[in-house]
């Protein structure tokens, strides 16, 4: 069994945004809900500071908090190590995101992040689906929390579950260059202008990721915490991630 | 409306509600439903005006979910997750946990002193127990699907599941004692067991709702085992003032009102002792938690200085706490009736903000949000989470009129008493 995970080389990374489009576009994303993100934050104080960078999209962790306080099991970890939202089961009571570290989920009833238009009151939905997108991807598996929410769930990067579930059993490395995985690998991967993303099975020792890892220092963030991401950041000479989730506060 | 008895079984409910319709007639009986009998009483006229603010705060709230739906909230993904709507509905549960602490005193811990209060805790403690499910039920996006979704899922990692499993035995655990005492079964092995079972459901439900926060190793300002002890004691102060205020309350403000063993213990200094050493020692817990969380550079805790700065905090730690302090321990202030009630509306207040700025406070440090986020997220409630708190309130100031009227709430044991000490309230 594959156990998904992905690795981001924040050497390459230049901040771009690009997955986060693709991201948004794949998995018909509300503006601002952006299940993957480019995280700025700042370093140093004035004039000696610098603007950093990271993208965070959902750790997909070993031992995911979100899965165990889920009162309803709508949050599970599948065997291959994604970790879902089944729109069937949520409950909408929001635990999960008070218990993410990382701060990837997103609530569906929400006020328009970015002030308005409401996207969502200019196209109604008529269905169960929270919103009618003017376009939209056609994938739907709402068991597995992928395709267009229904109302009041908590939604989430699914590791692009319906593109990687379906890749050929004993595949390695999910890699973009290669034809044939192409369309099995993560929209954010596949994006990637610098090639900064790699996915892959952390399980299988000849994997790219766990190279990768293994060669240039891989990081999780705020490992302290113990949910071990499967994400893993490269920070190499030029990146690094952020020790804190916030900006400090001067007191 | 009532008869002068308390009707004592189910039927006997039906059969004069019946008697009623059939002699008055529908829009009388409505009528009488309104205001609780022929002749105004302080009852009938208070559950009139809480049923009417309940009723228009509860549509206000369905008007704004159904065509605005939870987006009426000011939470939001990338600020605070958890809004007023939960600090009110921990409020509620935790005043509910303490009125059976209360209750459980004479009625579990043998303190007879405590009976007259007995019953009328355990009914505040049904109903205030049910103001917060109602609240929290409209807080959720979708309320129903738990009752399906709990039991297949058996999910015994998650606090909230434990949390659910507890409230929902003590509820049930509840309706049966106030059953049993409705029916003057005070001492039978039954009626002791379950008192005994509910106090031990009480101190797991309110522990439980206190490990709802403090599992939580990604919020600091809320981690760790103390959170479920804060819980638990700060409900039985909770419920300590909310059954003097009540109290007082049934028998019109007068003591001369009051059969002589609820004067008694309205009188003596044990009443006020008890709510003077809870006072104490939630003083003590509040203060510590404050000492860690601004002494503390652990990142996350940061939200301790920015609720210091506010007025809240002041209004509740010198208003809300010491100043209640002060006059249940002073021998000339403890024992009159004007400064155990100041006292203890003071002390509902600020357990009110108290649950608002544990709840707020401990989401104020955003996660991960880098400069998409302030440093400290803002949050205000909006007007339907407003509503959906007074919606709350109404309900448990209806709930208790229409128990005032309708139960004799201030029943104690016979043994205990041969007199009659029915409330001049009612
Ligand atoms: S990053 Fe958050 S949402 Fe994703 S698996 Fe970990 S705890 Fe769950
Ligand atoms: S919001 Fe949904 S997925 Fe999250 S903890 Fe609640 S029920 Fe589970
Ligand atoms: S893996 Fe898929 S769902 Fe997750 S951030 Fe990338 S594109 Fe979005």
């Amino acid at each position: 069994m594959a156990k998904w995970g992905m690795v981001i080389d924040l050497e390459k990374c230049v901040g771009c945004q690009a997955c986060t489009v693709a991201c948004g576009m794949e998995n018909t994303r509300l503006p601002g809900e952006h299940w993957q993100d480019v995280i700025f934050f700042q370093e140093g104080e004035y004039p000696n500071t610098e603007l950093k960078w990271f993208p965070r999209p959902c750790m997909h962790c070993e031992n995911p908090s979100c899965v165990a306080v889920c009162p309803v099991r709508a949050t599970y970890k599948t065997e291959e190590g994604q970790v879902l939202v089944d729109w069937e089961r949520c409950i909408g009571c929001k635990y999960c995101m008070i218990a993410c570290p990382y701060g990837v989920r997103f609530y569906t009833e929400e006020k328009p992040r970015y002030g308005g238009p409401d996207v969502k009151a200019v196209f109604k939905s008529g269905d169960a689906r929270s919103w009618d997108p003017p376009w939209r991807a056609p994938q739907e598996d709402w068991r597995h929390g992928v395709g267009v929410q229904p109302h009041d769930v908590v939604s989430k990067c699914t590791f692009c579950y319906h593109r990687v579930s379906k890749a050929p059993k004993g595949t390695a490395d999910l890699d973009p260059q290669n034809p044939a995985l192409r369309e099995f690998t993560p929209a954010c991967v596949v994006t990637c202008p610098t090639g900064a993303r790699f996915f892959g099975d952390l399980s299988n020792p000849h994997s790219e990721v766990n190279k990768q890892i293994a060669y240039k220092n891989g990081v999780r963030l705020l490992d302290h915490l113990g949910n071990k991401p499967q994400v893993y950041y490269l920070t190499g000479e030029g990146g690094s991630v952020p020790a804190e989730r916030a900006s400090k506060l001067k007191v | 409306m009532i008869a002068k008895q308390e009707p004592k079984s189910f039927g006997e409910v039906f059969a004069l509600l019946s008697r009623l319709y059939r002699e008055e007639g529908a829009v009388n009986f409505l009528k009488l439903c309104f205001t609780l009998g022929k002749t105004p009483t302080p009852a009938g006229r208070w559950w009139m005006w809480s049923s009417i603010l309940t009723v228009a705060a509860f549509l206000f709230v369905m008007y704004q979910l159904v065509f605005v739906g939870h987006s009426s909230f000011n939470t939001s993904s990338d600020g605070v997750n958890w809004g007023m709507a939960i600090s009110t509905y921990v409020f509620f549960a935790l005043i509910s946990s303490g009125l059976t602490m209360i209750a459980s005193l004479a009625m579990v811990f043998g303190f007879k002193q405590f009976y007259p209060v007995a019953k009328r805790c355990i009914f505040l403690a049904i109903i205030t127990l049910a103001s917060g499910f109602a609240v929290l039920a409209l807080e959720l996006g979708h309320p129903f699907r738990m009752l399906w979704a709990m039991p297949t899922g058996m999910q015994v990692m998650s606090p909230m599941f434990w949390m659910g499993v507890f409230y929902s035995i003590d509820l049930v655990l509840l309706f049966i004692k106030f059953y049993l005492l409705w029916q003057e079964d005070w001492d039978s092995p039954l009626s002791k067991f379950v008192g005994a079972a509910s106090f031990v459901a009480v101190i797991l439900a309110s522990g439980m709702l206190g490990l709802v926060f403090g599992s939580m190793v990604m919020r600091p300002m809320w981690y760790g085992p103390f959170t479920s002890i804060y819980f638990m004691l700060t409900a039985a102060l909770c419920g300590a003032a909310a059954i003097v205020v009540t109290t007082y309350m049934a028998y019109g403000f007068d003591r001369r009102n009051m059969g002589p063993h609820l004067r008694e213990l309205a009188e003596g200094a044990d009443l006020p002792k008890v709510f003077a050493t809870l006072i104490g020692i939630t003083l003590v817990m509040f203060l510590t938690r404050f000492w860690v969380g601004l002494w503390s550079n652990l990142d996350g805790m940061d939200g301790f200085h920015a609720l210091v700065r506010t007025p809240l905090f002041h209004v509740e730690l010198w208003l809300g706490l010491v100043v209640p302090f002060v006059m249940m321990l002073s021998p000339g202030m403890q024992t009159k009736m004007s400064h155990q009630m100041t006292a203890a509306f003071l002390v509902l207040g600020a357990m009110f903000i108290n649950r608002y700025e544990f709840i707020i406070g401990g989401q104020l440090v955003p996660m991960f949000k880098g400069m998409w986020a302030a440093s400290l997220l803002p949050y205000e409630p909006s007007a339907t989470e407003w509503a959906l708190t007074v919606m709350g309130i109404g309900m448990s100031l209806a709930l208790y009129a229409l128990g005032e009227k309708l139960f004799h709430l201030s029943a104690v044991p016979p043994t205990l008493l041969e007199t009659e000490d029915r409330p001049a309230y009612a």
